[in-house]
């Protein structure tokens, strides 16, 4: 070997050789493939391929905290179409034996169309059993239609919570492009409420059969006898802290009313009912949404699609009159001692702000059991914007509650530097400061915000965050998993709570705002209010708990444009805390506007 | 061999029509495989614009002057490792690659491009005339000027092609006259890494066979150290590498060393591939009617799987046609390799060759399963405009240096 130089004929060899070998190799191997194993590869090819076929996972289902099911899932025929087989001629004896408008089908399959032609679409959900029974009839003149069992959700069971549940609907193209490692086109998504939060718990694990399937796609058998076949794993189950008996009587409370409850377990944050009236159907969502639902949805003026437990925002008039004496107390700002006279309002500057009623002389129990609004516009003057917005803020006003349903609002609680910013640094009018005293003014607070401050000074300032999930329970296992609430404490003494929810008893239990909704039996401790509303009448409001010496609710109600929350807010909220209480003694009682009674004695029996 | 040049002194017809006949094999099966597929139908069109894009291009660049190459190298490497630097931070990830410049509708792969900035750098290098190729110094640089673009597009990542201009630096670095020795420094690595994939002891054997042949050079102890410790560097290196892959490539890796290991995923399309050549027999099932491909169980078969497509539809007869097109193209190359009086015109022609060859192995390999599935377009056949356009204008330089070849001698 002594040619090493540069292009020498030696190398130019090797690499004619490597040439003319690989050439070789190449003819052989085809020669192996095509001539001597052809026969094997046409058989293979002809009954090619294996191709997955998927099933839905059922839904996990939603209980309530005694496990009485809230939702659940039931049996329901899909139509489908596999466009490569689909004769185009015979959409429109489909069309009208479904009763869709002429065009239909032709358009799922326009928007499907970069979809391999036999991957099947849907074409119709929840068909009635005789359109099922007349395709098995000519199922052989429909080549390319099949159908299969999914399930859908089932909404029977007495509740309806829409802004709660929320529902599912078909993934989006764009959510799609983001998942598609976990979601396949016509897989159904949680889109808001508890289905979306806990999406990845409810869906379950994709079922998934091997077949192989000829060159026609026809199937001819299972692929390696199904060892790699998985079925179908349902979603967890949820259990909610929801008490059925609790938000039926909600829900039947607000059948032609507007507004929203929440109620609270106060030592968990549990959530036991939870409402925004006026509500969509669920059914409605349970399969394909008609355009038509939507629209009518969409342009309703009353928003039945806007959650206003945890998104609405309203001024909460005199139930915010505790964050001013918790303040005034707890920074010595007064004692109990402290006395102040109404005469039937407070001149202030050049302006009389009004009082309801001549109150005499007030001290701060008597101040929020009688609703005294004097009281107030001078006790936030003594009080100052920066300490009344610190004790707002602390008492969850002005952020989310962090409650586990995404659609929230933050709410506002002004403070120094608001007005600095609208009026200019301290140049702001103090008769401001005035109308906040009272719950009044730029303050707006959510419903869900309130019923966790009704909870906070039912439980001296310790609570947990609002929540739905108590816990889960895992398909493979059957364990249950609980989940740990986020506990906090808002740090205000004991002394101080026990004053101001000693005047909140008197409310209900004195001779206070609310006392039509006391009871022998459950000592409610609450407070009243009515919230001006631009426009049109006031809201009427109630805040409250019970029992009162160990609180096991608290609850806020809102009735929209009802006036006062005494006469309209506050037996809503003695109902609720009633069903929660003393079921026993409700069933025998059933108020007048529970409709829905057989339903709600069903659901009794079957636990 | 003995060629008469009368007949095309100017032009060599010999190389110039099978790149006619594949680019049109080519286009016969672009139309087949996309005809009825919903998004891609419009492929066909495309390629043809290509196809005639680049034969204008191509011969333009063929009746350049000879000089206008060597002026164009330097500044045509600079301007490759920009577009490669530049397709790392504003390039379009297609396939989770990011390989991609779009400028308005119209997106290119600049590792293509780059390729021919590579070569010329890489032969103007080695063929300057106080190069010794056998100093160390000097095949550092040129392993430089070579593995510059191969980390850059590793980078994006796109294996395949990284792979490709790795061949090309070595082999032009082996056409330049390396002592057998030196070759051996610059193999030794890659073989002892590529058995470290097999396990242990092909490891062990092949490190074995390092110092059974550094004892055999008789070189220094020295020396041998040296060589023996890259050696060693270079598969813990590559084992740290392996680890950086992404999950795909390392599937692709094991379902190629073992590949009825996962039928359904990186193995799905090899099987499919040897089903669709496999069951073509020896005159294929004919224009339009492979079931394979008019089914689409191999998707953008029109790409990397193209081949499958004449095996299926053209048989053992269609099969034999392209590689015997492939085999003349390959051997007038190292022909003419030997016509070129010029060391530099002699490099970028072998480079051509090397480019067209690996493409063509790793391709025709992996259809029919002798390799695993690297994605790398098979020359002139597979749909893809960067890549027609990046090999009919390195034809046009070699039939330019073809032209001009007398001028020389």
């Amino acid at each position: 070997m002594n040619d090493t130089g540069f292009g020498s004929v030696l190398r130019a060899r090797v690499i004619f050789a490597v040439i003319i070998g690989f050439f070789c190799i190449s003819v052989f191997q085809l020669f192996n493939m095509q001539i001597l194993q052809g026969k094997t590869y046409t058989v293979k090819a002809n009954e090619n391929s294996i191709k997955p076929i998927y099933q839905v996972a059922p839904r996990g289902v939603f209980y309530d905290r005694y496990h009485r099911i809230l939702v659940g899932n039931k049996p329901t025929f899909t139509l489908r179409i596999i466009p490569a087989q689909f004769k185009r001629e015979l959409s429109p004896y489909i069309e009208n034996i479904l009763g869709m408008k002429p065009g239909y089908i032709d358009r799922i399959l326009k928007q499907t169309q970069q979809y391999s032609p036999y991957i099947p679409r849907r074409i119709a959900k929840d068909v009635p059993f005789n359109v099922i029974a007349w395709y098995e009839e000519n199922s052989d003149k429909l080549p390319g239609v099949d159908y299969v069992v999914e399930t859908q959700r089932d909404y029977s069971y007495g509740v309806n919570a829409s802004h709660m549940f929320g529902y599912t609907k078909e993934i989006p193209p764009d959510i799609l492009r983001k998942k598609k490692d976990e979601y396949m086109m016509g897989d159904e998504i949680g889109f808001v409420g508890l289905e979306k939060t806990y999406e990845n718990f409810l869906r379950g694990e994709k079922g998934v059969k091997y077949v192989l399937v000829d060159s026609r796609q026809k199937i001819i058998g299972n692929y390696k006898n199904g060892e790699l076949d998985k079925p179908a794993i349902k979603g967890y189950d949820l259990i909610l802290s929801i008490d059925k008996d609790a938000q039926m009587v909600a829900e039947s409370a607000f059948v032609d009313k507007r507004g929203a409850v929440v109620a609270i377990e106060p030592s968990t944050g549990e959530i036991l009912a939870f409402l925004s009236s006026p509500q969509y159907n669920l059914a409605d969502f349970a399969s394909v949404t008609p355009n038509e639902v939507w629209k009518k949805l969409n342009l309703d003026k009353d928003k039945p699609l806007f959650n206003r437990a945890t998104m609405s925002i309203y001024s909460p008039g005199s139930t915010f009159k505790m964050v001013s004496a918790l303040a005034a107390l707890e920074e010595g700002i007064i004692d109990t001692n402290y006395r102040t006279y109404c005469g039937g309002g407070f001149q202030f500057g050049n302006r009389f702000f009004k009082c309801l009623h001549v109150h005499g002389t007030v001290d701060i129990e008597t101040s929020i059991e009688k609703s005294c609004n004097t009281f107030y516009y001078q006790l936030a003057l003594k009080i100052g914007i920066e300490k009344w917005s610190e004790y707002a803020k602390k008492l969850g006003f002005g952020k989310k509650t962090g409650v586990d349903i995404s659609e929230e609002s933050p709410g506002i609680v002004p403070t120094k530097e608001f007005y600095d910013k609208v009026f200019g640094k301290d140049r702001w009018p103090k008769g401001i400061l005035v109308s906040l005293g009272i719950g009044q003014g730029e303050l707006s607070v959510t419903p869900i915000q309130l019923a966790q401050y009704a909870a906070i000074l039912a439980n001296y300032g310790k609570t947990a965050k609002p929540h739905f999930l108590k816990g889960y329970v895992e398909t493979k296992t059957g364990r249950y998993v609980e989940i740990k609430p986020e506990y906090f404490d808002v740090g205000i003494s004991k002394h101080t709570f026990d004053i101001v929810r000693r005047a909140m008893y008197k409310v209900v239990n004195g001779a206070g705002t609310a006392t039509n909704i006391r009871m022998p039996d459950i000592e409610i401790a609450g407070k009243t209010g009515t919230a001006q509303n631009p426009h049109g009448n006031d809201h009427a409001i109630f805040i409250g708990f019970a029992p009162y010496k160990n609180p096991k609710i608290a609850i806020a109600v809102i009735v929209e444009n009802a006036g006062f929350g005494s006469v309209a807010a506050a037996p809503i909220a003695r109902d609720i805390i009633k069903a929660y209480l003393k079921k026993d003694k409700f069933k025998m009682e059933q108020p007048r506007y529970l409709s829905k009674v057989s339903d709600f004695r069903k659901s009794k029996n079957e636990n | 061999m003995k060629i008469e040049y009368k007949l095309n002194d100017k032009f060599d017809l010999i190389i110039f029509i099978p790149v006619i006949l594949l680019i049109t094999i080519g286009l016969i099966a672009i139309y087949s495989s996309t005809a009825n597929h919903p998004t891609a139908s419009g492929n066909f069109q495309k390629q043809l614009f290509f196809v005639v894009l680049s034969l204008i291009v191509f011969f333009i660049v063929y009746s350049l002057p000879q000089q206008t190459f060597k002026k164009f190298t330097i500044p045509a490497y600079i301007f490759s490792i920009f577009l490669l630097l530049l397709v790392l931070i504003m390039g379009k990830t297609v396939y989770g690659s990011k390989s991609w410049l779009s400028f308005g509708f119209i997106g290119f792969q600049p590792s293509e491009f780059a390729k021919i900035g590579t070569i010329l750098a890489l032969s103007y290098w080695l063929t300057n005339n106080d190069r010794d190729i056998n100093n160390i110094k000097d095949i550092g640089i040129a392993l430089i000027i070579g593995f510059l673009p191969v980390i850059l597009i590793l980078l994006e990542p796109d294996t395949g092609t990284a792979i490709v201009f790795a061949f090309i630096t070595l082999f032009l670095i082996y056409w330049s006259g390396i002592s057998l020795f030196g070759l051996f420094v610059v193999l030794s690595p890659g073989i002892v890494t590529f058995m470290s994939l097999f396990g242990t002891v092909p490891f062990v054997l092949s490190l074995v066979g390092v110092i059974i042949a550094l004892i055999l050079f008789r070189k220094d102890i020295f020396n041998s150290t040296i060589v023996f410790v890259i050696n060693l560097g270079a598969s813990f290196f590559f084992d740290y590498a392996y680890k950086l892959l992404k999950p795909h490539q390392q599937k692709r890796i094991a379902a190629f060393l073992d590949p009825s290991a996962d039928p359904l995923g990186s193995g799905y399309n090899a099987l499919q591939a040897k089903l669709a050549i496999g069951s073509g027999g020896l005159f294929g099932k004919g224009f339009m009617q492979g079931n394979q491909t008019q089914l689409r169980f191999i998707p953008e078969q029109w790409t990397d799987f193209i081949y499958c497509v004449i095996g299926e539809e053209f048989g053992f007869i269609g099969s034999v046609i392209v590689l015997t097109l492939f085999l003349i193209i390959f051997l007038r190359l190292l022909k003419l390799s030997s016509l070129a009086k010029d060391k530099f015109g002699v490099l970028i022609i072998v480079g051509f060759l090397c480019l067209l060859f690996s493409h063509f192995v790793i391709n025709i390999g992996m259809n029919l399963g002798l390799t695993p599935v690297i994605g790398l377009p098979l020359p002139f056949l597979s749909y893809g405009g960067s890549s027609l356009l990046t090999n009919m204008i390195l034809l046009g330089i070699v039939l330019n240096i073809y032209r001009n070849r007398k001028l020389h001698a």
